[in-house]
């Protein structure tokens, strides 16, 4: 094909600078990204002093007692447990009951199925404010404030939703022969559930759990508007609590912020294909 | 499919649907109602009719809420979408490899938005932050402002960590829709001697507009529904400067126990939240599956 374009060229950069100034720009703008928590993370072995007068200078030494003591006096083993218990027992729920009304859904037919399948639809677009005022009086009304069920039984519901449209997705995609096959074969819904739906289903769950550990892990205005009782506490709430009290002991504060940032983004590192595509896939199904 | 006995199928649904009936949809329904009551959550409720939906239309500090969130609507669009699609051309030139970087962006979309917002405010701050310092070592301490405490600042200051976090995230739905542009659409367009930022912008950009119009609606319904970093930087402070309209809901609600108004002003939010959901959903449908492979 001939080049008809006859407008002078611009100069071509050659490869090896093009290159060069790339990559200058793409790690300057990854610095931006990284730089608050490469920050938080030195700031926490130095003294308040230190990080007013020089906070790009690395410390001077690396004690390990400043976290050790954060870890203690704001008492984040407590808060992790809790995140910990709050999240399995939220992410369980949303998967079995989840997994189960959508191959419901998707697989068979029964009366109702449509209006029972509409509300989940609705609760893809609701956001939790229109319904947090009631539901705090609701959980209230059957004594659940302040105990971890005003945790958990919300985030399943929050879950469900995403759960159920998006493992029907999955589900309605799979061959029908499949099914009617296992039924030949003599196989009730609770086997072909558990031998033919699970293994399948296996890519549709994790990204289900990936986007509901995550939203669960790291949810506040529930977790701050629920619980009152220090000890129940999950993580983001205890931080903030933590801030209050100590709000002054900057390299204390870093190490905490640290703590918890740290394990999260060497998961990530591992995991994060699948982390991004779990977050992904969850947002905009 | 039947299925093998006629129970099976309530049986199934029967957990998911009692519980999410439970969390969600009796509360909605319950907070429709709340909408035209007035309750402190112990005295008696009284039906005030629409008195609640009057008095927000003439609430200056709602007014002021709903004010605010449009113009963090506006900046997150700008500091989140329209960034992170520039970030994601920037990362599918031709020839580079950029799978280290793609990563480093996505880092502060898992974090807790909490443990952010404790984290910038700790960078904003007036005697430690990173900004000032940085700002007085260099010698503009002219420029070394109270960030948060400045009611012309705040709400910029706020979503530039919006933007921190989310650019990321739409680069990265951007990046998975760009990767599917069948290859010989962008090898023509290089024969014909287009550049690299023509090319994004007169034929990749166009070929993921249905990304992009979903992005703008998740960014903007993701807007109206922020919270905590309002909440933990600024409260609504300065002076309303930041507030928006969960946090006054929140306080509304939580801090003047006017649980009746309260659900007033929910049930507005929902309804401005609803009319873009459907929006979205209308979209959704026209471009049918849009999952994103990263």
């Amino acid at each position: 094909m001939l080049n008809t374009d006859t407008r002078p060229r611009r100069a071509r950069l050659s490869p090896r600078i093009s290159a060069i100034v790339y990559h200058s720009v793409l790690t300057a703008v990854s610095l931006f990204f990284v730089l608050p928590l490469v920050w938080m993370i030195v700031s926490s072995f130095k003294s308040k002093r230190e990080i007013f007068d020089s906070p790009f200078a690395l410390p001077t030494s690396l004690d390990f007692t400043v976290w050790t003591n954060a870890w203690e006096r704001g008492d984040l083993g407590v808060y992790a447990v809790n995140s910990v218990i709050t999240t399995v027992a939220s992410v369980s729920g949303i998967l079995v009951f989840g997994l189960l009304a959508a191959y419901a859904f998707s697989r068979l037919k029964f009366r109702f199925s449509k209006w029972l399948l509409l509300p989940f639809l609705l609760g893809l677009l609701l956001p939790v404010q229109s319904y947090l005022t009631a539901q705090s009086r609701l959980l209230d009304a059957f004594y659940i404030l302040d105990t971890r069920w005003a945790l958990i039984l919300p985030y399943i519901g929050l879950g469900l939703s995403l759960a159920v449209f998006l493992l029907k997705g999955y589900l309605d995609s799979l061959p029908r022969e499949l099914f009617e096959a296992a039924r030949i074969d003599g196989a009730g819904d609770f086997r072909t559930l558990a031998q033919i739906v699970l293994p399948l289903m296996r890519p549709g769950l994790a990204t289900v759990a990936t986007f509901s550990v995550l939203s669960a892990w790291n949810e506040f205005l529930l977790a701050t508007l629920y619980i009152q009782s220090d000890d129940l506490r999950t993580i983001p709430v205890g931080l903030l609590a933590f801030t209050g009290k100590y709000s002054t002991d900057y390299p204390t504060l870093f190490a905490a912020l640290s703590i918890i940032t740290i394990p999260m983004v060497g998961i990530y590192v591992v995991f994060h294909r699948q982390v991004i595509n779990g977050i992904t896939e969850g947002s905009v199904h | 499919m039947k299925s093998d006995r006629v129970w099976t199928p309530y049986l199934l649904v029967a957990p998911a649907v009692l519980v999410f009936a439970f969390v969600v949809l009796l509360p909605a329904l319950l907070n429709t109602g709340l909408s035209f009551v007035d309750w402190s959550g112990t005295n008696q409720m009284v039906f005030v009719g629409i008195d609640n939906f009057t008095r927000a239309f003439r609430d200056d500090i709602y007014l002021t809420a709903y004010r605010n969130t449009f113009g963090y609507i506006a900046l997150t669009l700008i500091l989140e979408v329209a960034v992170g699609l520039v970030m994601a051309g920037v990362v599918t030139m031709q020839g580079r490899r950029t799978a280290f970087y793609r990563i480093a962006f996505f880092v502060p979309v898992m974090l807790p938005m909490v443990v952010i917002a404790v984290l910038w405010s700790f960078v904003y701050s007036d005697d430690i932050g990173l900004i000032n310092t940085a700002l007085r070592s260099t010698g503009f301490d002219a420029l070394a402002l109270v960030w948060l405490g400045n009611p012309a600042t705040a709400l910029i200051a706020i979503s530039v960590v919006s933007g921190w976090i989310y650019a990321g995230f739409y680069m990265a739905i951007f990046f998975a829709a760009l990767q599917r542009i069948p290859t010989h659409i962008v090898e023509a367009a290089t024969l014909d001697g287009a550049s690299q930022w023509r090319i994004f912008f007169s034929v990749k950009v166009p070929m993921i507009r249905p990304m992009i119009e979903i992005a703008v609606l998740l960014c903007v319904t993701g807007a109206f529904q922020s919270f905590d970093l309002f909440y933990v930087m600024t409260n609504g402070g300065p002076d309303h400067a930041t507030e928006i309209v969960t946090t006054y809901l929140v306080e509304v609600v939580f801090r003047f126990n006017n649980l009746g108004y309260g659900a007033a002003l929910a049930t507005i939010m929902t309804i401005v939240v609803l009319a873009l959901g459907l929006i979205f959903a209308r979209i959704r449908s026209k471009v049918g599956g849009v999952d994103v492979e990263y």
